[in-house]
């Protein structure tokens, strides 16, 4: 009992789970952080550093992967360069009853090994649309309670970035921005010109320049490989294996278990509080209760409220600190409804050099200021330019010494880019447990159901058009706007099912992520959002997360707790 | 090395040292004659002491086929070829491995197809003068990008998995583009007068 016992736990080990770690184990905090998944420590990528020709066939992955990551498989994100960080849906089943992609990663680290970095502010236009618009729920949060902790985030992971002076974007404490090519800062100018748009640089997870602080100091900088997904054997993006964990680990108040379910939180009735986890071992199955003060949902936004909605007692017989009848409910994502490209003619005289880990952003525009749609919120792009590859031979009749010669000189340019929509949170969209189907650990299965509604299917419409308007403007040919089948879960920012608000009646978690009827369990992943903007939200998981470890740490000194 | 005079018998049928020089000009010169027999003999072999290699979908007349259209498509130069790249063996690996049965059957009989277009149109393709291959190969992808694409005919998937196979083996990489493993920064604007080559590997 007694080695089972400590200050805090955290359950997972991801971008939250990390961040966790750290701020508990800085602030003294004995902790304890359970990840389902297989270990995983700073340098052990086993693809990292391999050529091309020594990964299996062309990159492309087999049949066989095909069939056991099959979700994945369906989204085109695995090769054999990665498919080692993505989840076996085969031995990991869940119920769609309505088509969601839900794209996971076990093992230590999460998906902050295989995120896009994209690392953006949510700001005072996102933290106050709920209220002003009637939707969901208010935020319990302004902009500026939480701007120093993304400072905090920021500088600690290392951002790059431009500072653009934008409200719907704000700036934080960025390293040097990458380049724009040369194709990009011309879109930028005519974008600008034509549209009075704005086209920045990606802000992203990559270090361009050294840190600014001495706290990491296995990490060096982005060394231009773009080979990010692999893991980086230099520490040159943020991941909680490459950032938050070692720092953790340094304290020497980490213990760090891999291969642990956590299934059920241990609610005691008489002390009103969560005790502890209860652990399956993944590979023996042995059960065992860990217990601490403080219990840290770090598990996703799925993984979290699969073990909320686990742990039922005569207090929460719907799940854990489901007074508000809301946990596993509004679920959201962002709408990827389509993706735009077109050909750009000139520029052949001109290319770029090394690989850059990033592409370009447009920031929101609609529904901004003065401008009014007919849908609430907004979308934003990401897209890049490039010289095209070999690829463009694929459908030509060139063969033999003409061929080689065409091989010597990079291909037209190109651009494609990509929008990202708000989707609004809606009850209906949810998950649940279904208990009559188990899992290979005789755990209940989880229920996947969740749609793009009205205001979603209306911004489409300019979700399309206006990517059209905008590359035709700046002169570019062939404009083709591609309608994709969109499920949610596509764009890996599954979120909303634990919403924080200031009415318990209608929320699980209070402002700094403590559930409302049991405040010594914080949820700071994907779960607590209760709108989710536009942009890529992994960034703002770290200052919530930063922010809540704080005020558990300090109501931990008050005997609040 | 120049493409040998072979016949479009069953290659069971030749004498074992004709059978080793060709399987040996099929597999780019980088097999050595044991080797090259046991890949014919659709066993497992080692390639220069390294991975096993051994024909999966394909067999060794239709693996030759395959390589003959494929080095046409790159041929040897100054440069290396699509033979020195590995890749018919590549080809039958991912059409092994990677690609679903209904694309594999597809490929199968597409490459008997072109096999009895040229016996129709008078020669089996590998009985015919080099010149000759060229333009049946042309003539071949020309019709193919003309026509119906989807699904993809057999012409075309061969094109493609010999541009993949070439662009993802050293020697297509390394004496085509610039690979740079480790770049350490990115230049956004470059003119190409000032680079190394002016495709950048990425």
């Amino acid at each position: 009992m007694e080695t089972n016992s400590f200050d805090a736990i955290v359950v997972g080990s991801g971008m939250s789970g990390g961040w966790a770690a750290k701020e508990l184990t800085e602030k003294g905090l004995k902790t304890l952080v359970l990840e389902r998944g297989r270990m995983v420590k700073h340098g052990e990528y086993p693809t990292a550093t391999k050529d091309p020709w020594d990964l299996p066939y062309g990159n492309r992955i087999t049949q066989e992967t095909r069939k056991q990551k099959y979700v994945w498989a369906r989204t085109g994100y695995p090769t054999p360069a990665n498919e080692h960080w993505m989840v076996n849906d085969l031995e990991n089943p869940f119920v769609e009853e309505a088509p969601f992609d839900w794209l996971r990663g076990y093992h230590v680290g999460g998906r902050s090994l295989m995120w896009a970095r994209q690392s953006y502010r949510f700001g005072p236009l996102d933290f106050e649309a709920n209220a002003k618009e009637g939707v969901g729920i208010p935020w319990p949060v302004t902009y500026d309670e939480i701007a120093p902790w993304y400072d905090k985030a920021e500088i600690f992971a290392g951002i790059s970035g431009s500072v653009e002076g934008l409200y719907q974007l704000p700036d934080g404490k960025y390293l040097p921005p990458h380049d724009l090519n040369c194709v990009e800062i011309d879109f930028k100018r005519r974008l600008d010109e034509k549209l009075g748009r704005k086209l920045i640089i990606g802000r992203c997870a990559n270090l361009t320049a050294p840190l600014t602080h001495n706290e990491s100091p296995q990490r060096g900088t982005c060394q231009a490989r773009n080979m990010c997904i692999r893991g980086c054997p230099y520490g040159g993006y943020f991941s909680s294996v490459s950032a938050t964990l070692p720092s953790a680990e340094r304290t020497g108040n980490m213990t760090l278990l891999a291969d642990q379910i956590v299934y059920e939180l241990i609610y005691d009735n008489d002390k009103g509080k969560a005790t502890g986890v209860r652990v399956l071992d993944a590979n023996t199955g042995k059960q065992t209760d860990y217990f601490a003060r403080i219990v840290f949902l770090c598990a996703s936004a799925l993984g979290s409220a699969y073990i909320m909605l686990n742990s039922t007692s005569s207090r929460f017989p719907n799940g854990f600190g489901n007074d508000s009848g809301e946990l596993g409910h509004n679920i959201m994502d962002h709408n990827k409804p389509g993706s735009s490209n077109a050909g750009v003619e000139g520029y052949l005289d001109v290319a770029y050099t090394g690989r850059r880990p990033n592409g370009f952003y447009i920031p929101r525009y609609r529904n901004v200021g003065k401008d009014k749609r007919n849908y609430l919120r907004g979308f934003g792009y990401q897209g890049r330019a490039s010289r095209a590859g070999y690829a463009r031979f694929n459908d030509s009749a060139a063969i033999g010494e003409d061929l080689k010669k065409e091989f010597a000189e990079p291909g037209p340019w190109s651009i494609g880019m990509t929008a990202f929509g708000e989707i609004l949170p809606h009850h209906d969209n949810h998950c649940r447990l279904d208990r009559d189907k188990k899992d290979k650990h005789g755990l209940p299965l989880m229920v996947l159901n969740a749609v793009v509604r009205e205001n979603e299917r209306k911004m489409e419409v300019d979700m399309k058009n206006d990517a059209a308007e905008m590359l035709e403007a700046a002169g570019f040919k062939d404009v083709k706007v591609r309608s994709d089948s969109y499920n949610v879960g596509n764009s890996i920012h599954e979120s909303g099912t634990a919403r924080m608000g200031s009415d318990p009646a209608k929320s699980v978690l209070n402002k700094f992520n403590q559930v409302h009827a049991c405040k010594n369990v914080f949820v700071t992943d994907g779960s607590f959002m209760p709108s989710f903007g536009c942009q890529n939200p992994s960034l703002t998981y770290m200052a919530f997360t930063a922010r809540a470890a704080d005020h558990a740490v300090s109501e931990l000194k008050k005997g609040n707790l | 090395m120049s493409a040998p005079d072979v016949t479009a018998e069953s290659p069971v049928l030749l004498e074992r040292r004709e059978l080793l020089k060709r399987a040996a000009w099929l597999l780019g010169g980088a097999v050595s004659a044991p080797a090259a027999l046991a890949i014919l003999q659709g066993c497992s072999a080692k390639e220069g002491g390294g991975a096993p290699v051994a024909t999966k979908i394909l067999t060794a007349a239709q693996l030759a086929l395959v390589a003959e259209i494929a080095e046409i498509m790159i041929p040897k130069t100054t440069t290396s070829g699509a033979k020195d790249a590995g890749v018919p063996v590549f080809i039958d690996s991912v059409l092994d491995a990677v690609y679903p049965k209904d694309a594999q059957d597809r490929f199968t009989a597409g490459l008997k197809e072109f096999d009895a277009a040229a016996k129709s149109s008078g020669k089996a393709f590998l009985e015919r003068e080099p010149a000759e291959r060229v333009a049946f190969v042309k003539q071949s992808l020309e019709a193919a990008l003309a026509g119906e694409r989807d699904p993809k005919p057999f012409i075309l998937m061969t094109r493609e998995l010999t541009l993949l196979g070439f662009f993802t083996s050293q020697v297509g990489i390394s004496e085509n583009m610039d690979y740079v493993p480790v770049p350490t920064v990115f230049h956004g604007c470059v003119p190409l007068t000032q680079m190394k080559k002016h495709v950048y590997w990425e």
